[in-house]
């Protein structure tokens, strides 16, 4: 009797824990299909008439279009920049920097302490005088900060994670430095650097401040999602939740990467 | 025409090629904020008038009487405490229940659902929220509404304002967290822990007593990440309540944000107080890292 109390118990509170984690987002997709007047109501409406209009008016914000492209570019661009120089960093310090790693590591991570807004105001001076300030490029320069820095903190421990074998036999073989990283060490460590590589996708796509500081013109997905709340009189609670999702959908399409990411990182090993 | 066979100089030169660069560029992109903040913080720039002068420690001077720059400080700390502190315990509770008490399929999809919260954009994420807790369409407030009491406006008031943006907090790191503490535990030898079972502890003693002093290092390690990403407060508390009501969830970057950007475009005075930040929190991080790495060991 104890034992099936207690394990109705557990069943409970898991599925507690589950609706507490879930419901926010499924109720925001729900009412992402609302018209206005299903959302506001004192009373939460579970059945309605599901609507594109939220979605279509937001496609269809020209400062939507343009965050939308704006944020392609800049978190695409530095994305491959970081990619381009943070993967051979990371094996280098991987493999061939053992006296500098642990400093190197450091200094990579304590990039991460600066805290943004610190960042933001000395940039929008230094930018203003080297005439590029509001432009993609100077946001683009910027993330590279967090861009390159992540992919190196997460990507040495992906190289350490290639047998040494390995590459000492390519090495035997004849095959230069450069040989045993591209050819031998990349394609070993590939799944964990995917992994990433997307983790370091979402920091950038999701990044407000940054991008609310230097942009005018120029801005991202977030700082027009932001925008939203604070424009007119009547809150557009539909458009708002539409453009949520809308916001969220890139990150949660790679979910599953993600997850086997962080087994692959954490279950190395044991099991 | 072949090469010498010299191996040292290739071996050095790919080295050299593959973290020159980058290095390079993160220097390049981290020094002139760092020494340009400084320089700043020493004038009297607005973004008003085009030209500055040197007024050497006046903004720091003005911060010492600045009580809206001394309740930023207040509301940093406290949300600092209150994240790292909610988070790492959610982490825990539900990292045992979870290897605990759900296993195989089951186990897996609970993960994928924790950690879906910590991927939602922040400014998504606080949108989302403040939805919810809307006083008159707020599903939070709906169960409030049945027992007839009158809604509450979370966000609106100061006394429970910082703690509604923390429940939001952690319930994106707090999930993250649970999974990842349950990995570590999943990696735990299984031997000391059946042990302990023998010898009839409760479970909840067996975690305390066994496997979390185990665990003592990464879990430091992730109390040292969270309170890096904690000070990230910006995003979220800007999108929902954007300091308010009043100052009462103005953190030490909304501040310094609304000073040099939003409302008074007073450059100079938030750029030292963007100094500050910096060197408090680089000053904390720094002592924070070396001891979390000498405890670990």
């Amino acid at each position: 009797m104890v034992g099936l109390m207690r394990q109705i118990g557990v069943v409970v509170t898991i599925v507690v824990l589950l609706f507490v984690t879930l419901f926010p987002v499924l109720w925001t997709l729900l009412s992402s299909f609302k018209t206005l007047k299903d959302i506001v109501t004192p009373v939460p409406t579970l059945l309605f008439e599901p609507t594109w209009q939220n979605y279509a008016a937001v496609l269809a914000t020209p400062s939507v279009q343009h965050g939308l492209a704006n944020s392609a570019i800049v978190v695409g661009c530095s994305l491959a920049v970081g990619m381009l120089l943070g993967i051979p960093a990371a094996h280098a310090l991987a493999r061939h920097a053992p006296r500098v790693k642990g400093d190197v590591l450091f200094y990579v991570l304590s990039l991460r302490f600066m805290p943004p807004v610190a960042i933001a105001i000395p940039f929008i001076v230094i930018y203003a005088g080297l005439g590029i300030n509001d432009t993609r490029f100077s946001l683009i320069l910027t993330y590279c900060l967090t861009t390159i820095s992540t992919i190196i903190w997460l990507g040495v421990p992906a190289f350490e994670q290639v047998p040494r074998e390995i590459e000492e036999a390519a090495t035997l073989e004849g095959y230069t430095q450069f040989e045993v990283f591209r050819k031998v060490a990349l394609p070993v460590a590939i799944p964990s650097l995917i992994g990433a590589v997307l983790f370091t996708f979402v920091i950038v796509w999701n990044e407000l401040l940054i991008a609310l500081s230097l942009t005018s013109q120029n801005f991202t997905l977030p700082v027009v999602a932001a925008s939203f709340t604070t424009m007119g009189m009547e809150v557009p609670w539909g458009i708002i939740n539409a453009s949520t999702i809308l916001l969220a959908l890139p990150p949660f399409l790679f979910i599953g990467f993600i997850m086997r990411f962080l087994n692959r990182f954490f279950g190395a090993g044991a099991r | 025409m072949h090469p010498p066979p010299n191996t040292a100089a290739p071996r050095s030169r790919f080295a050299m090629l593959a973290l020159g660069p980058p290095l390079a560029l993160l220097v390049l992109m981290s020094l002139p904020p760092t020494i340009g903040a400084l320089l700043l913080a020493f004038r009297n720039l607005t973004l008003m008038s085009p030209t500055s002068r040197w007024v050497g420690f006046a903004n720091f001077a003005r911060m010492l009487t600045d009580h809206r720059l001394h309740n930023a400080l207040q509301i940093s700390l406290l949300w600092e405490v209150v994240t790292v502190a909610g988070s790492m315990v959610v982490a825990v509770l539900l990292g045992v229940l979870i290897f605990e008490r759900v296993g195989g399929r089951a186990r897996d999809l609970v993960c994928l659902a924790l950690i879906l919260p910590i991927l939602l954009p922040r400014v998504s994420a606080g949108l989302i929220w403040r939805f919810m807790y809307s006083p008159l369409m707020g599903v939070v407030n709906y169960p409030v509404q049945l027992l007839g009491l009158p809604p509450v406006e979370y966000l609106s008031r100061p006394s429970t304002a910082l703690y509604a943006v923390a429940v939001v907090d952690v319930w994106q790191w707090g999930l993250f967290f649970a999974v990842i503490v349950l990995k570590l535990l999943e990696t735990l030898p299984a031997s000391p822990l059946e042990a302990a079972r023998l010898d009839h502890a409760s479970t909840w003693g067996v975690h305390w007593f066994i496997s979390l002093p185990m665990l003592r290092a990464p879990l430091i390690t992730m109390i040292f990440i969270k309170a890096v990403e904690s000070l990230r407060s910006f995003d979220l508390i800007y999108t929902m309540t954007n300091g308010g009501p009043g100052i009462a969830t103005e953190t030490l970057d909304l501040y310094a944000y609304q000073t040099g950007i939003g409302m008074s475009g007073r450059i100079s005075y938030a750029a030292a107080m963007s100094v500050l930040l910096l060197i408090l929190s680089t000053l904390a991080f720094s002592f924070l890292w070396k001891r979390s790495q000498r405890w670990s060991d």
